[in-house]
């Protein structure tokens, strides 16, 4: 099976084989890949030995390897050609949404429904764990809907704003 | 021993506090032979002190304010399991002065200073009017309980940049830095919200802030026979919105001489309000070597384990042996330090991510152990870390015969931790004591602020450490998908394993 793994903004061709084999841009590579939990891997690699702790979310892969974080995108072929063709194409226009990102209290919300926003700039304010954390538009826009109210508790993942 | 016939008989502790602090008190009284009593909220039911603990005792709801905060409840608790003393630990009801009172009046022993030295120390114009008589030197600073047009004309006066801090603050809640006039007044609302939801009281006063400055703070010991002994400092100053983050001692700014008048300005600030048990005097250390008292903490701190490693003094034991009316162990001031040790604080923090906390279940718990590692921790693999509480959920602590030799251990130690199910610090950690700034002793309290941050200081990595990554994700991404297969298939079989074994065999015939 062919892949096509970016890491960060780094693209690899990698083949992995029926057998086992690894093959990076073409070249053969010697890997040894062991699971030891659920997301825990070892590695042996040109006598390397490397734990790798892999996380996965919303088609995204999240790798920790000796307490440094490398986030990935894994594509096999067919979905390498559909986003090609344009298929899964992103784009940084359309609605975005800002979610909680733990439970927690809605402390303030210093922005209004059409307000015009910029990249940076602090959509909502939220009380967790005894601390304040300002969560911030990832991007310019404008707030279409404000889906909570100071005061209110919400849970994790909760669509606090939308942005569009 | 037979120096002293002991005054107060301790033989059950009761622990009014939670996580990894609990879990310390209860070693110590273990250490002693002593009982422990844990209390707990719903939501700790299953939680490392309370399956530790020799008795457990239901509090209430998991809201602080319903359960760790409810003195009546906690009180109740140290009467009906017969408990002698109450450890209150640090945070919840540690520097609550009316708590003290009402374990004392209930005939219980607080193990803690006295009820008056806390309201004193806590009261920061108290605190500071107590200190200067003692020639204690001060950053100029307004009043508490000033309205926001006085504070606004006094802050001109001081000159900007200044501290806005929470009377009743503690642990960094409630406290802003502001550089300019035109931020005062929302920097002002904001730490008054912040101190009025922790503490249920939004006063602040602002203080002078030095730049460049250092964080050293003095370990106090004082026993109820008139002794008081410094420890030796701790060097705080790697801080994140006035949260400590890596703790040290020694700090390698002090010198001999800083030491000595340092530790004597720290015995007399401490002798000032009459304080007895652990205590410890907060300092801000500027480029000069010119120092001014903050305040003193009238509780164990959270970093105290860096100073039990190069004194060799177990401080919650010798917190439990003052508190029977024992002379403490020594008598002596800690001059020297033996050796150097480290400890770095494991948040549940994104540190990728705004150090945004992070809840949730731990799946994979991995803790370092080996020569001069220590790890005071609450939890354990199956753990659910709620948004109930404090998102430190352990400490690494490490020692050594140098500062170097403690680092390259802790880095040691930082890359065999791993703990999966919810976001942590430890990456931040590990990018700290590979920047240059940090490993030549050149840090402030506003270096991870402003000149630290996880892009610039990480070394970008290597050509082949992203082909490593990307073989990792690559085959972690194929096993899952092999392994989505063979799941699903045996499901979606129309017939019988034998009817299909049968129709294999034929195809394969």
């Amino acid at each position: 099976m062919k892949y096509i793994t970016t890491i960060n903004d780094k693209q690899f061709e990698i083949e992995i084989g029926n057998d086992g084999r690894v093959l990076v841009n073409g070249e053969p590579r010697e890997v040894d890949f062991l699971p030891l939990e659920a997301s825990l891997y070892s590695i042996i690699m040109n006598n390397q030995s490397l734990q790798v702790v892999v996380g996965e979310g919303d088609g995204m892969y999240d790798l920790m390897i000796r307490g440094r974080r490398y986030e990935g995108k894994v594509l096999d072929e067919r979905a390498q050609l559909m986003l090609m063709r344009g298929g899964l194409g992103e784009s940084d226009s359309g609605e975005i949404t800002i979610r909680s990102p733990m439970p927690g209290l809605v402390v303030a919300i210093p922005v209004t429904e059409g307000e015009e926003i910029v990249k940076g700039q602090t959509v909502i304010i939220l009380e967790s764990m005894k601390m304040q954390n300002e969560l911030k538009s990832p991007r310019d826009g404008t707030v279409q809907r404000i889906s909570v109210v100071p005061g209110e508790s919400v849970e994790q993942k909760k669509i606090l704003i939308t942005i569009v | 021993m037979t120096e002293q016939i002991p005054s107060s008989k301790i033989n059950k502790v009761l622990i009014a506090n939670r996580g990894e602090i609990a879990v310390r008190i209860h070693r110590a009284c273990r250490d002693l032979g002593i009982l422990s009593v844990a209390v707990y909220s719903d939501v700790d039911r299953t939680a490392l002190h309370v399956r530790f603990a020799d008795e457990a005792v239901h509090i209430g709801a998991p809201a602080p304010r319903e359960s760790y905060l409810r003195m009546d409840r906690i009180i109740d608790a140290a009467k009906k399991s017969g408990a002698d003393a109450i450890h209150p630990g640090y945070g919840f009801l540690a520097e609550n002065a009316d708590f003290a009172q009402q374990v004392a009046d209930e005939g219980l022993i607080f193990i803690g200073p006295t009820p008056s030295a806390i309201r004193t120390m806590g009261d920061k114009e108290r605190a500071r009017t107590a200190v200067r008589k003692h020639n204690i030197p001060l950053l100029p600073g307004t009043d508490a309980g000033l309205r926001d047009e006085d504070l606004i004309a006094a802050v001109k006066q001081i000159g900007f940049p200044v501290l806005v801090k929470a009377v009743a603050g503690g642990g960094g809640k409630g406290m802003r830095a502001v550089h300019d006039e035109a931020e005062f007044a929302s920097a002002l609302a904001t730490a008054r919200r912040e101190a009025e939801s922790a503490f249920g009281n939004g006063d602040v006063y602002v203080e002078k802030l030095l730049v460049g400055a250092r964080h050293i703070e003095f370990q106090i010991l004082a026993d109820q026979h008139g002794n008081t002994i410094h420890l030796g400092e701790r060097e705080c100053s790697i801080q994140r919105r006035h949260q400590k983050l890596v703790e040290e001692a020694p700090s390698s700014f002090m010198d001999d001489d800083l030491r000595q008048r340092m530790g004597d300005m720290a015995i007399a600030a401490a002798q000032a309000v009459d304080y007895v048990n652990a205590g410890t005097i907060e300092c801000m250390v500027d480029k000069d070597k010119n120092y001014y008292f903050l305040e003193m903490n009238t509780r164990l701190q959270v970093e105290h384990p860096v100073t039990e490693l190069v004194t060799g003094i177990d401080l919650v034991k010798e917190q439990i042996r003052i508190a029977r009316g024992r002379r403490m162990t020594h008598t002596q001031s800690f001059l020297e330090p033996k050796g150097w040790a480290i400890e770095c604080r494991i948040n549940a923090e994104d540190p990728y991510n705004g150090f945004i906390p992070s809840v949730g279940k731990i799946t994979t718990l991995l803790t370092p152990t080996g020569p001069g590692v220590r790890v005071d921790s609450g939890v354990y693999n199956g753990y659910e870390v709620t948004p109930y509480y404090d998102s430190m959920i352990a400490k690494l602590i490490v020692s050594g015969e140098t500062r170097s030799e403690a680092i390259l251990r802790m880095r040691r130690a930082l890359e065999e931790y791993t703990i999966m199910g919810v976001q942590h610090n430890i990456p931040f950690h590990i990018n700290l004591l590979n920047s240059f700034s940090f490993m030549a002793g050149q840090i402030d309290t506003n270096f991870i602020e402003q000149r630290f941050s996880m892009d610039t200081y990480e070394e970008a990595p290597t050509e082949a450490e992203l082909e490593t990554a990307a073989i990792a994700a690559t085959l972690y991404a194929h096993r899952q998908r092999q392994l989505a297969t063979q799941v699903v298939t045996p499901g979606k079989r129309d017939a019988s394993n034998w009817k299909w074994m049968g129709r294999y065999e034929r195809m394969h015939r």
